[in-house]
């Protein structure tokens, strides 16, 4: 186990971020802990680091506990930060060697070390640029090299992507599937869903200070009731078509607006030919049509009531 | 040493903001002490003040002595022995200043019991400022010579003590060297509003950096102990400290070279040390307190100024109002200044002599202690809130 956190409470003043929070992550795998802002990540990625007093709970890591001067423990931890936390007044080289040095004190290794995280980012054509002159998405990239650089067996990042152009986005998931790869243990935490599907080989979902919900990808949606959802494009559109349909058997929800027909049905049974078999014999004219399998989204607003995205 | 080498870089990264407050110091401190030179002695020798001296006591060779020191740095006015005709000429200016030898203050000061001659001037005239000098130093080598020499009679005393006045009325008049010491007295007292505002910038730039929420978060995820970083924090702030003063001597040694290199060079060099040490304590305080970068500025440029200002930095101790000075000896900057014109007008060194100027380096050392016991206060009332 290379962290183990159990009951853990955290209040500020009158608010419970962390209300009786746990979380396990195994050797080699990269758990994301997805849950929408406010949630309580940061907080928990801070208790983890014991960078904040908690109220209660327990926090072991690589089998031991964890404290603001277990420094054997912290040699082996990459951050990257939520906030970008580099010195304007050096260079990306710079900070990369400062960040890296703070655990490598071997110089020419280190040298090995911060060019290798140079190139690993694809920061290689802005070396000597100073923080300011670098778009949103290279910042997090640098951000990034400076928690890397000593190649720590564990992993942390707190919303690496917020604010971060498409071509960086790929370079950053792609960059933690790599690092994943080459044998560190990752913890990414994060409020888009499509991410935490993409590269995460297990999930928690967290909502108000709480684990919801944990599992791989497929357990997650294996979770709920509903499957896949269907959209169709209707133009004459009239409620005798929603009533039809809710008394339809395996149809869990539908609802229209926009022109847009949708339709959720229940897991496992496929409900496509039916409904267009349905529109057919009604002679009811439509336009596009698709099918969606059942998203993190949908997991999440069939345990809270409520979207993830805000 | 990750932190005291980042320290440095950013230092060397705000070095344009920093080397305006050494220039503006070395034109200033080089132009107004050319300038200066001398004036002051000629001004005074040429304006001789009126005063009355009035003699209550015997007439002895002492006070003798003293109406003669006395006449010829000035001119006594035959005026009449009466309280109220001697206040209206004062309030007339007809006089600036009053002498009153009281009566058996002879005996007393022969005795060595406590003996003063009554002063009465008109408040806060340079005038005034120079003839408490001139009573000053006669009474104190009188003293000298009566404490040193049992049985010395009236007649030698004042032959005596008129030879050793003159002498240095006349180094102080003409003597080349006497006007260097004036220059670097300039010199000196300018460097404490540069030094002040360096240090207060280059150490709240620094540690504007490293107080950071973001920074310091990070660097306490790092195996890199927190008392280790403080302490490479502690000896980046004195390295700056001390740089900025080595930088500060040598350029008064290339300026005025050998001269430097006497007692009372070494006086000022040391005087300046303390004082560095005081203002390191005091920027340490503001980098606490201060939240922005911007602040940061302003704080450097209201504190710096403001006590040189009323510390005597630009404007002399003596032309500053009393309510003033009392303000200022809450700042070590005053105790900075004084110091240096004490060391600047001693012609003699010994422990009665020094006595005053260790006394003030102590009250500004006093300061930097005091003002550190604070900092760590408002470290932790600040850490227990967080
Ligand atoms: N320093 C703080 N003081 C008071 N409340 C805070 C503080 N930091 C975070 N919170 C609150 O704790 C909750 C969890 O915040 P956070 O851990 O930042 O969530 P997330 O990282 O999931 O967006 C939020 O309601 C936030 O407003
Ligand atoms: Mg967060």
């Amino acid at each position: 186990m290379v962290i183990k956190v159990e009951n853990l409470v955290k209040r500020y003043g009158d608010l419970i971020a962390l209300d009786h929070f746990n979380v396990e992550v195994q050797e080699g795998e990269i758990l994301g802990l997805l849950g929408p802002n406010g949630s309580g990540k940061t907080t928990a990625i801070n208790c983890i680091l014991s960078l904040l007093k908690y109220d209660k709970g327990s926090i072991e890591i690589f089998g031991r506990p964890m404290s603001p001067s277990a420094y054997d423990i912290k040699r082996n931890i990459g951050i990257i930060m939520q906030n970008v936390a580099v010195f304007e007044e050096l260079t990306v080289y710079e900070n990369i060697d400062y960040f890296c040095g703070l655990y490598v004190t071997d110089k020419s290794h280190r040298k090995m070390l911060v060019d290798e995280a140079i190139d690993f980012v694809g920061l290689n054509d802005f070396r000597k640029f100073y923080p300011k002159k670098l778009s949103g998405g290279l910042l997090r990239r640098l951000n990034i090299a400076c928690g890397i650089a000593h190649k720590p067996k564990l992993i942390i990042l707190d919303e690496p992507t917020v604010a971060v152009d498409p071509q960086s986005r790929n370079n950053i998931l792609e960059g933690i599937l790599k690092l994943n790869k080459d044998g560190s243990t990752v913890v990414y935490t994060s409020h888009y869903m499509e991410e935490v599907e993409h590269i995460c080989s297990r999930i928690v979902i967290m909502d108000k200070g709480k684990t919801i919900a944990s599992g791989t990808n497929d357990e997650l949606k294996s979770m709920i009731k509903s499957g896949e959802k269907i959209t169709i494009e209707i133009f004459n559109f009239n409620a005798k078509i929603l009533s039809d349909l809710k008394n339809m058997k395996n149809i869990v929800s539908c609802e229209f607006a926009d022109n847009h027909l949708i339709v959720k049905s229940m897991r496992g049974e496929n409900n496509l030919m039916v409904l267009l078999e349905y529109l057919k014999s009604n002679n009811i004219a439509f336009g596009k049509i698709y099918s969606e399998p059942p998203t993190l989204n949908d997991v999440f607003l069939e345990i809270t009531g409520k979207e993830l995205r805000d | 040493m990750q932190v005291f080498k980042v320290f440095f870089r950013i230092i060397k990264k705000n070095l344009g903001e920093l080397s305006v407050y050494m220039i503006i110091f070395l034109v200033l401190a080089v132009l107004l002490s050319s300038i200066n030179t001398g004036s002051q002695y000629n001004e005074f020798a040429q304006t001789k003040s009126k005063i009355a001296f009035i003699n209550n006591d015997k007439t002895s060779a002492l006070t003798d002595g003293l109406r003669d020191y006395l006449n010829e740095n000035a001119i006594i006015a035959d005026i009449k022995n009466d309280e109220r005709t001697l206040q209206d000429a004062l309030f007339y200016r007809d006089i600036e200043y009053i002498v009153k030898v009281p009566s058996g203050f002879s005996d007393k000061f022969y005795n060595g019991e406590k003996a003063e001659i009554e002063i009465t001037k008109v408040p806060d005239s340079i005038s005034g400022v120079y003839m408490d000098n001139m009573v000053e130093k006669y009474l104190n080598t009188a003293r000298i010579y009566i404490n040193n020499m049992k049985n010395i009679s009236g007649e030698k005393l004042t032959q005596y003590i008129q030879k050793d006045l003159s002498k240095t009325a006349n180094v102080n008049l003409s003597a080349a060297d006497a006007v260097q010491t004036k220059k670097y007295l300039y010199y000196y007292n300018y460097a404490a509003y540069s030094l002040s505002a360096i240090l207060i910038l280059g150490v709240c730039i620094v540690m504007f950096v490293f107080n950071k929420l973001d920074i310091k978060r990070r660097n306490l995820c790092s195996p890199l102990k927190n008392s280790s970083i403080n302490m490479q924090l502690i000896l980046g702030n004195l390295t700056l400290s001390l740089g900025a003063w080595l930088i500060i001597v040598i350029t008064s040694i290339i300026i005025y070279r050998k001269d430097m290199f006497t007692i009372s060079g070494g006086l000022f060099i040391l005087n300046l040390l303390v004082f560095t040490i005081a203002m390191l304590s005091i920027s340490f305080l503001i980098s606490n307190i201060v939240k922005s970068r911007p602040a940061t500025s302003a704080a450097a440029n209201v504190v710096a100024l403001g006590s040189s200002f009323i510390g005597g930095v630009f404007v002399p101790q003596y032309l500053l109002g009393a309510k003033v000075l009392t303000i200022a000896s809450f700042t070590p900057t005053y105790w900075y200044v004084k110091s240096n014109n004490i060391i600047s007008s001693l012609a003699v060194y010994n422990a009665q002599t020094l006595k005053p100027v260790f006394t003030n380096m102590l009250i500004v050392f006093a300061f930097a202690v005091a003002v550190l016991a604070i900092t760590l206060v408002v470290m932790k009332q600040r850490k227990t809130v967080s």
